[in-house]
């Protein structure tokens, strides 16, 4: 009962006090509020390289030219001319555990012409299997075949953003676009992917017959990636194994000098975004501490302000019969009060950040309870925390203050 | 009616003790305090009476000496043992009132039952309010109220917890003639009720109100008489003009 009424002194004073409190609550409220802002935009982005993962298939890897290119960048000078075509038949031919692999070469800009109408696209020569290993076959029309792929014929498989620019409501299929100088037939439409996890627009591309793309467009013999799905996910660690001691046999590599490809393996992906996450909540971690910590110094320090204009009112509590204790209980509680009202309001506005933020960058947040939970319980701490040197000060006032004019 | 209330012996209380500052503001008093009295504590600022007060009403303790209230020894009580003496048998009405600020008048006469063990403290706080004539005014911020007002919200505090003893502390000190009779009349009606009534005051004319009247110089009793006819708070103000029209 007793203790319920001094619960409740706490209250009423902070209410009697608006602007201080509001101003004792500042900085948890923007402590809090950053905590959950950049926690939801770092779980928004494990949560992107997860669902990349996804999609491209827990039972495929990635085989790309080049040494140590695991975000698919070509290295400095020039490009690695050493992954061919050949290797993919090699590795479809000679690794038991690979269901199927789509070698591909692709250009990241061209422009691409039909009539008086032009847009820049990315090219992207493939072989059939592109269809089952990506999953990603004609909406419209017909996918590649292998006569395409044998003939180096001049056809093309156009995604619907092409589809929109060049031919906006008009039938594409049969029609012929231009590539650089080349003339090319479209025979598909692909499915529509939409944007990928990392915001790129998926459906604005040209297939083409592998064949065509290295004789007629890069006038290369060689490629820039495989994608290898296999048979069985259990057999990843094993497959990768021998896809690299195959590639490095057949590329002469001799024994002490690195790879001239990289091997990507969904887990491996999956690690590198766990890795990144840990370091980043780590960073959380601090920032979070150090702004609390800070909310906690003003809320400390505007307490003792408040009590050194209160010591009249303390006083005055002491000399009609609170103890120590009592206002000690006060004056934590009202610490506690402020900071954890504080954690509340961050958290809502946090919240709010995140959607506008998603909305802004258009990239996807996740607003994670468990740490608003933590951040909530920790901002009541930190009041607590903050709150005893004052609450200390508070309770060791004398009575006799009371009576002081 | 011969019950002691307080019994203080030898008290001093010097300031800075040893240093070149010291200051002995109680050089020696020994009083006693029936329980029923109506005192009157006099004397000039500086005289040490307001120390007095303090000590007796456990809110400072003496240098040397002892005091006993209600026959327990308190000056080797401890900071939270004398708080709670203080919130079951006294209660304080100050010069400067005293009241917390946006805090409603019910509110401010709660608060020595928020620090008590009792129950229904509204119900209590409302009866106090009405006891002091202020019932309507329960929900007043003191902004809202007179100074007489204020201090007779005061008075409801220090009678809420129905205590022993009231101390008051030149209780008149800020208020006008008028507001001033009001208080004193009403210390006289709550003393015809039992209630064992201090009144520090330094005017003369306020002090005769009490039964008995000590005076207090430089730290020492210097006279303790009984005042066969102290005036009526009551009658006095029915002297002043224009009671009606302000009532």
């Amino acid at each position: 009962m007793k203790s319920l009424r001094i619960i409740g002194s706490a209250f009423k004073s902070l209410g009697r006090n608006k602007l201080r409190t509001f101003l004792m609550m500042i900085g948890v409220i923007i402590g809090i509020m950053a905590l959950t802002m950049v926690v939801a935009a770092g779980l928004g982005a494990r949560q992107r390289v997860m669902e990349r993962v996804r999609k491209f298939g827990l039972d495929s890897l990635m085989v790309r030219a080049g040494a140590g290119q695991t975000m698919g960048r070509p290295s400095d000078g020039q490009p690695t001319a050493t992954l061919k075509v050949e290797d993919a038949e090699a590795i479809l031919r000679e690794i038991k555990q690979v269901a199927d692999v789509s070698p591909q070469l692709h250009r990241p800009q061209m422009d691409v012409k039909y009539g008086d109408k032009s847009t820049s696209t990315m090219v992207l020569g493939a072989w059939p299997s592109f269809a089952t290993v990506w999953d990603w076959g004609a909406a419209a029309g017909d996918f590649i075949d292998d006569e395409d792929v044998a003939g180096a014929a001049r056809v093309c498989v156009i995604g619907p953003t092409v589809q929109k620019d060049l031919f906006g409501g008009a039938k594409p299929i049969g029609e012929m676009i231009r590539l650089g100088s080349v003339q090319f037939e479209v025979k598909g439409i692909l499915v529509a992917k939409g944007t990928s996890p990392s915001g790129g627009d998926m459906d604005n591309r040209v297939m083409i017959p592998m064949t065509t793309m290295m004789r007629r467009i890069a006038n290369i013999d060689y490629i820039t990636n495989i994608k290898v799905r296999l048979k069985s996910v259990k057999d990843m660690d094993k497959a990768a194994g021998s896809i690299k001691a195959l590639l490095r046999e057949r590329h002469k590599t001799a024994s002490g000098i690195p790879d001239d490809f990289t091997i990507t393996t969904p887990e491996e992906v999956t690690e590198t975004a766990e890795k990144v996450a840990g370091t980043f909540n780590l960073l959380l971690i601090l920032v979070a501490g150090v702004s609390l910590i800070a909310g906690g110094v003003i809320v400390s320090n505007l307490m003792l302000i408040s009590i050194s204009e209160r010591r009249k009112e303390i006083g005055l509590r002491k000399a009609v019969g609170a103890q120590k204790k009592n206002i000690t209980l006060q004056f934590l509680l009202e610490a506690a009060a402020v900071t954890f009202t504080g954690g509340i309001i961050g958290v809502a506005l946090g919240v709010a950040g995140s959607k506008i933020l998603e909305i802004v960058t258009k990239t996807p947040t996740a607003v994670s309870w468990p740490v608003v939970i933590l951040g909530l319980v920790f901002s009541s701490l930190v009041g607590l925390i903050a709150g005893i040197h004052p609450a200390r000060r508070a309770a060791s006032i004398q009575p006799i203050e009371a009576l002081k004019p | 009616m011969n019950d002691f209330i307080v019994q203080a012996q030898n008290i001093q209380k010097i300031y800075n003790p040893g240093k070149t500052s010291e200051v002995a503001a109680v050089r020696d008093v020994s009083l006693d305090i029936r329980k029923g009295e109506f005192l009157g504590i006099m004397g000039a600022s500086g005289s040490g009476k307001s120390t007095v007060m303090n000590i007796l009403g456990c809110l400072d303790r003496p240098t040397s000496g002892t005091v006993l209230l209600d026959r327990k020894e308190v000056s080797g009580l401890s900071d939270d043992e004398l708080a709670k003496v203080r919130n079951k048998l006294i209660g304080f009405v100050f010069q400067s009132f005293n009241l917390l600020p946006r805090t409603t008048a019910l509110e401010n006469v709660e608060l020595p039952l928020v620090y008590s063990e009792r129950a229904n403290i509204g119900r209590l706080a409302r009866m106090a309010l009405e006891a002091v004539g202020l019932k309507h005014r329960d929900n007043h911020y003191p902004g809202e109220l007179s100074g007489g007002e204020q201090q007779r919200v005061a008075i409801a505090r220090a009678l809420v917890n129905e205590p022993e003893i009231i101390f008051a502390d030149e209780p008149t000190g800020n208020l006008d003639s008028r507001s001033s009779y009001e208080v004193i009349s009403l210390f006289q009606k709550l003393n015809e009720q039992g209630k064992t009534i201090v009144l520090v005051t330094h005017e003369p004319d306020i002090a005769e109100h009490a039964r008995r009247i000590i005076r207090i110089s430089d730290g020492r009793v210097v006279e303790d008489r009984v005042n066969e006819n102290p005036k009526s708070a009551e009658e006095e103000l029915r002297k002043l003009p224009g009671k009606e029209a302000k009532e």
